[in-house]
């Protein structure tokens, strides 16, 4: 038997959470669909393929305050940022709660940033099944799948009268609590993502491939805009500055991107990335090679966003069979 | 080397120690040797020569800079600072009694008891040497427990030397030669002129039994480490301390990586047999 929650049922929860709790759904603003902050189950768009832009900025924001410094009788205070109101993120997609799930891997590692783990135990996710994948969607090479229910609290497929509820975590089943549940044995469809991405033992080619100038001629056309890192759910490089707002001066973290020319660079003015071919390899390296080497799973999704957002296409499916096929020719050569 | 936190998703790994700034001093033109001291005893670290820290100028930001003191000396916290870009140009023009942060200590070490009985070559060029001084220091403080000390201070003038005075004193020291060089000299100098790798092939210390600890600039790196091979020096005898750009040094923000490495957790100490085995090449 499926738990099914009836789309009547499903609207009066998602009233009850947004009595309680920040409710954060995917919602159509001009030609987007973007996370925000929602009042009314209106405001919720069910019909998107995946969001514009990822939710990763619910956990590690564009911009966030990481804590505010007071002069007081000359002496220094600090009031560290807390995140204190609990927040359900609706509608997630598998591929970026898996996003979310490995940049546990940098933030939770020792010593652990206090404000991603704030926002990862206040939040419960609430993931929506793909129904449809899109053509740029590769989350099955990726170690994903349009139904994967491993790193969501809840996952919500469709079905005929509603949704079939799978309850993943006890946060999950307390969420649940008082919502009108229905057993039924509607059977949801298990839809397919086609897109096949030669991923497996690519840690090894790009190593072999380290030194190939396939990336130099590949970064000739970027012109870093740094969209991919906007978009992307698992990219998380960040800068710290200050920020003086009236009386406080606030120390502030905000994303930073790799494809920006000085993201290397050195007091002094050294910059040992200077050349866009270096960054280029940077990107791909930390996503494909670092981050798999570091914290075991590699630092794609499949969520294909910058497939799409790339002005200069530059696409990941290619640079990994590409890579495959060039690493493999190194390999022949030193054998 | 940072505190372990009783619970540790509240506590914030990047707010600072609050401290004072208690002396600068004028070392060069754009250095200074600043001393900080943390407002709070139980804020107090121990930390080695080779560590880091950041210190904050609020409101302008913070950057991590070499330790250039010795714990054990308990003399404050001090750091050698060029004035190179916004926070260092800022730190330049404080007054003693400023508040000032700072967060540390980063990093790993100079494996100094692991040199014990071994004859040691310094060359540090510039306001490379900062993080080479707690070296010097902590070597003449158990003086006996190592061979011959040679200490290479470069510039690129004379007014650049850095821990000029020092020089004179780490030479009184038994078996403890210290040579300075400049790239150009003026009409006070009496002394070498001639760039840092030509003096190292002159005065041709032995890799019998040595280690050689080298930090500056790239380009001096480059030349001194081509002259110790031809000496005879091995990759695993040579041991410097990496650069890099620097936002968290917790291993997060994924900004001074050298391939698969993290300068501010891995390092930033590393011998050269390590960095040959670096995926990438700077």
């Amino acid at each position: 038997m499926t738990k099914v929650l009836g789309k009547k049922e499903l609207e009066s929860w998602l009233n009850s959470i947004m009595q309680e709790r920040i409710l954060v759904a995917p919602k159509r603003v001009d030609d987007l669909v973007l996370f925000t902050p929602v009042h009314s189950v209106d405001e919720i768009a069910f019909d998107f393929q995946n969001t514009t832009l990822s939710p990763k900025e619910l956990f590690f924001p564009r911009t966030e305050t990481l804590f505010t410094i007071v002069h007081k009788d000359g002496e220094i205070e600090f009031t560290p940022v807390t995140v204190d109101r609990e927040t359900v993120l609706f509608g997630i997609r598998p591929c970026d709660a898996r996003g979310i799930a490995i940049l546990d891997g940098p933030y939770l590692s020792d010593p652990p940033d206090s404000l991603w783990a704030q926002h990862r135990d206040k939040t419960t996710l609430i993931g929506l099944a793909c129904a449809k994948p899109a053509p740029q969607c590769f989350c099955t090479s990726m170690g994903s799948s349009p139904t994967d229910t491993s790193n969501v609290d809840i996952l919500l497929t469709e079905v005929d009268d509603g949704y079939a509820v799978e309850i993943v975590t006890e946060k999950g089943e307390k969420l649940l609590q008082g919502a009108e549940l229905k057993e039924s044995d509607v059977k949801p469809s298990v839809p397919q993502c086609d897109a096949s991405v030669p991923a497996e033992g690519i840690v090894d080619a790009v190593k072999r491939a380290f030194e190939d100038p396939y990336w130099s001629r590949l970064a000739d056309r970027c012109i870093h805009c740094n969209i991919c890192a906007y978009v992307c759910p698992t990219c998380y490089c960040f800068d710290i500055r200050d920020y003086k707002a009236g009386g406080k001066i606030e120390r502030i973290r905000t994303w930073e991107s790799c494809q920006s020319k000085g993201f290397s660079r050195i007091a002094g003015g050294y910059d040992p990335r200077a050349n866009k071919g270096s960054r280029l390899r940077q990107r791909f390296c930390h996503k494909l090679l670092y981050f798999p080497e570091q914290f075991g799973p590699l630092g794609c999704v499949g969520c294909g966003r910058c497939v799409t957002a790339c002005p200069v296409n530059i696409d990941i499916r290619e640079i990994i069979s590409d890579i495959q096929e060039r690493g493999a020719q190194v390999g022949q050569r030193s054998n | 080397m940072v505190k372990e936190a009783t619970e540790p998703t509240n506590v914030n790994p990047f707010v600072p120690y609050p401290a004072t700034l208690k002396d600068v001093t004028d070392l060069t033109p754009d250095v200074k040797l600043f001393t900080v001291v943390l407002d709070r005893a139980e804020d107090e670290f121990d930390y080695k020569p080779g560590q880091f820290a950041f210190v904050s100028a609020f409101g302008v930001g913070e950057a991590p800079f070499g330790l250039t003191s010795v714990a054990h000396r308990k003399e404050g916290l001090q750091f050698a600072i060029r004035r190179v870009g916004t926070v260092t140009n800022t730190l330049h023009q404080l007054e003693p009694g400023t508040k000032l942060g700072v967060r540390g200590p980063f990093g790993n070490f100079f494996p100094l008891d692991d040199y014990k009985g071994k004859n040691i070559f310094i060359v540090g060029g510039g306001i490379g040497f900062a993080p080479l001084r707690p070296v010097v220091n902590t070597l003449l403080d158990r003086r006996k427990d190592y061979g011959n000390i040679l200490i290479l201070n470069a510039a690129r003038s004379p007014q650049d030397l850095c821990f000029r005075s020092e020089c004179d004193d780490w030479g009184k020291a038994p078996n403890t030669k210290v040579e300075l060089t400049v790239d150009a000299g003026d009409e006070n100098w009496k002394g070498r002129v001639a760039l840092a790798p030509d003096v190292v092939e002159e005065l041709k210390p032995s890799p019998d039994n040595a280690i050689s600890i080298i930090c500056g600039p790239p380009i001096m790196i480059r030349f001194t480490l081509q002259r110790l091979k031809k000496l005879g020096f091995g990759d695993e005898q040579i041991v410097t301390t990496l650069e890099g750009k620097m936002k968290c040094g917790l291993g997060k923000c994924f900004r001074c990586n050298v391939g698969e490495i993290y300068v501010c957790r891995d390092g930033p100490v590393f011998t050269f047999e390590q960095i040959s085995q670096f995926i990438e090449q700077f």
